[in-house]
């Protein structure tokens, strides 16, 4: 059985092969160079005591690997739409089913055994891509301090794996229960966007609740950089929320929800001076912000990744039933 | 003005229709142990069904030929006893045990499908390989030298091959795993006249050598006749004939005689097919016994005229009515 699987997905391993090895050479490569550049900046900068601002004034690496890097979002559903879509879609189409089907080993092991190597290679070429992506972003990790932001969480630690093993029986599944190619590879693709957008949209931010800091509008508390921030933003003086403002605002707080002595503000040199009794109703105002520290990163990448593990065993036990309990 | 009409009577199923027909228990029937055996089998898509209480006996190292028109049910009947469909109601037995993913029922049977299943981009040799980790019977050098003698590449892949060199591969494969029951779909379709002839005649000496029975499926009477010895026909998915074709043939006569009342025939024989001219009449009749009408000639029948009497029987009540209707006037 294992032979048959080599023997039928070896190009395509080959192929998954050469463009992990061309990812790895372009990475380890630009890697070296930007962690090199990074500790340089560091001397150098260390030298003039200027490092604080270091962030919005050193650029590391080329904008081309680094849109290449932001592009590997979509790398591990690829496994899911060229190999898991296909497995049972395209032998149920060109009837090759019937070979493999009418030979002395059930259905159950076949797709056992088929499943099995996908899902593996699902994992190494998502774990692959991730580790690669993992270590290349190191020194901007460092610098930018943004590894647990939407789009930089979703690339690296182990969440990838699970991506990719998702996709995988999602393709699988579908491919199980639609017996086209085509129409298989559309809705892995369609439900791998829409499953991973809606979680990490919707559920992400919950795993663990997050922590709101108020302060006084006039003095100012931000979240360290390297968390998560969700939300910020003013809230009024019986703590209800206040909407961004859109024209004319004092410290974030739109006009209309001011007395009118806050209307006429007196220009100064240095901005503008608010009357007195603009001062007091200001003071009622809070702002907040909503975030989630740095150090839940893990329990993040552990929570997200045991979901899309739950989802994909859901999904091959799907692609079971269907195959095993009807006809085929 | 000559008008034939069908017969449409009650479903013959197989009661009483064939010499071995029986239920499961009766698998050890004169003919020897049954290689098939079904019962009330039903398979329904949705509403349509493909398969309808189909009860017929294949003894043990007979061909057989499963004939009826398109639609008529005979893929489904393959596909239920290679146990990749699963049936509605009713139940099969093949050597003894009900269709099932087992690896020991699997390799007793060999299954070929219509459109010829084989890997495009895979060679032949590839074929043969996969075949060898795939069942615990595998005669590989049979392959290769029957499609070597065929002059068919091995190293080629099979989708560059001609549908008739992709056929004999098929075939050459589903020999090689040695299977007890062969289920052969349309196998011969694709080839051409002399590769059909050599086909069948392997089919014959296999069959001959071993306890190998085949079932074979088509539409092309004549090319069945030369190899078969049973006959299992299908019209509507429901079973008009199942037994050994020479018994078949000899229950069933033309009666030839003038255009007269039929009653008393039809009340002593089952009248299949009645065709009249204004002058004459021709009944297709399974005989009951001795003819005794002395105004009507009892000649042989063909397996052609047989089957396609059955198949005429099966017309839509509508046409059966009109022609009646033409022979009013």
């Amino acid at each position: 059985m294992t032979w048959l699987v080599w023997r039928q997905h070896r190009a395509q391993f080959y192929v998954g092969a050469a463009l992990l090895a061309a990812l790895a050479v372009l990475l380890v490569i630009t890697g070296l160079q930007m962690a090199s550049q990074y500790h340089s900046a560091l001397v150098a900068c260390a030298a003039n005591h200027n490092c604080a601002n270091l962030a919005s004034t050193l650029f590391l690496g080329s904008h081309a690997v680094g849109f290449l890097v932001i592009m590997t979002l979509g790398a591990p559903i690829l496994v899911g739409l060229f190999w898991g879509a296909p497995l049972v879609a395209a032998e149920l189409e060109t009837g090759t089913s019937n070979f493999a089907w009418t030979q002395s080993v059930t259905r159950k092991r076949w797709l056992a055994v088929k499943t099995g190597w996908m899902l593996l290679a699902a994992a190494v070429w998502g774990g692959v891509i991730s580790a690669l992506v993992t270590w290349w972003s190191g020194p901007n990790n460092a610098l930018q301090l943004d590894q647990f932001k939407p789009g930089r969480f979703d690339i690296t630690g182990i969440v990838p794996v699970a991506y990719a093993l998702f996709g995988m029986a999602l393709g699988i599944a579908a491919g199980a229960v639609i017996r086209r190619t085509l129409p298989a590879v559309a809705v892995t693709l369609g439900g791998f966007i829409a499953v991973r957008t809606l979680i990490a949209l919707l559920a992400r931010p919950h795993y663990i609740s997050a922590i709101t800091v108020t302060y006084k509008l006039l003095g100012n508390d931000t979240p360290p950089a390297s968390a998560w921030q969700i939300a910020q933003g003013v809230l009024g003086p019986n703590g209800q929320a206040i909407p961004a403002p859109n024209g004319v605002a004092i410290d974030n707080v739109p006009i209309s929800y001011l007395p009118a002595s806050c209307a006429a503000p007196t220009p100064t040199n240095g901005g503008v001076r608010v009357a007195p009794s603009c001062s007091q109703a200001l003071a009622h105002f809070h702002g907040f912000v909503t975030y989630q520290p740095a150090s839940r990163f893990w329990a993040f990448q552990g929570i997200e990744a045991g979901i899309f593990l739950v989802l994909a065993a859901a999904l091959i036990a799907v692609a079971a039933a269907v195959l095993l309990h009807r006809d085929v | 003005m000559m008008t034939t009409q069908g017969v449409p009577g009650p479903s013959l199923g197989s009661q009483g229709v064939s010499p071995v027909a029986a239920g499961p228990e009766g698998t050890q029937a004169a003919a020897g142990p049954a290689a098939i055996a079904t019962r009330g089998l039903t398979k329904r898509y949705g509403k349509t069904s493909a398969l309808t209480d189909c009860t017929i006996t294949v003894p043990e190292g007979r061909i057989s030929a499963l004939i009826g028109p398109n639609g008529a049910g005979k893929t489904t009947l393959l596909r239920l006893l290679a146990c990749l469909a699963r049936p509605t109601a009713g139940q099969a037995t093949v050597n003894g045990s009900t269709p099932r993913q087992d690896p020991a029922f699997l390799a007793s049977i060999g299954f070929l499908a219509q459109e010829i299943p084989l890997y495009r981009r895979l060679t032949a040799e590839d074929h043969i390989r996969a075949g060898a980790h795939l069942n615990p019977r595998w005669d590989a050098e049979s392959v290769r030298e029957r499609l070597t003698a065929l002059k068919i590449p091995l190293d080629r892949a099979v989708g560059k091959l001609s549908g008739g060199q992709r056929a004999q591969v098929a075939l050459a494969l589903t020999l090689a795993k040695r299977p007890r029951l062969l289920l052969l779909d349309e196998p011969v379709a694709a080839l051409d006249p002399l590769a059909r002839r050599n086909f069948l005649g392997l089919l014959a000496d296999a069959a001959a050598m071993g306890d190998l029975t085949v079932v074979l499926s088509s539409h092309l009477v004549a090319d069945l006749e030369r190899v078969c010895d049973h006959l299992v026909m299908l019209a509507s998915s429901r079973v008009q004939l199942c037994g050994d074709i020479e018994d078949l043939l000899a229950e069933h006569k033309v009666l030839v005689g003038p255009r007269k009342d039929i009653t008393a025939i039809e009340r002593s024989h089952q009248v299949i097919q009645i065709t009249r001219t204004p002058k004459q009449t021709t009944l297709m009749v399974r005989l009951n016994g001795p003819v005794l009408d002395p105004a009507f000639e009892a000649n042989d029948v063909g397996l052609e005229e047989l089957v396609l009497a059955y198949m005429g029987q099966d017309a839509p009540p509508a046409l059966a009515h009109m022609t009646t209707v033409g022979e009013d006037q």
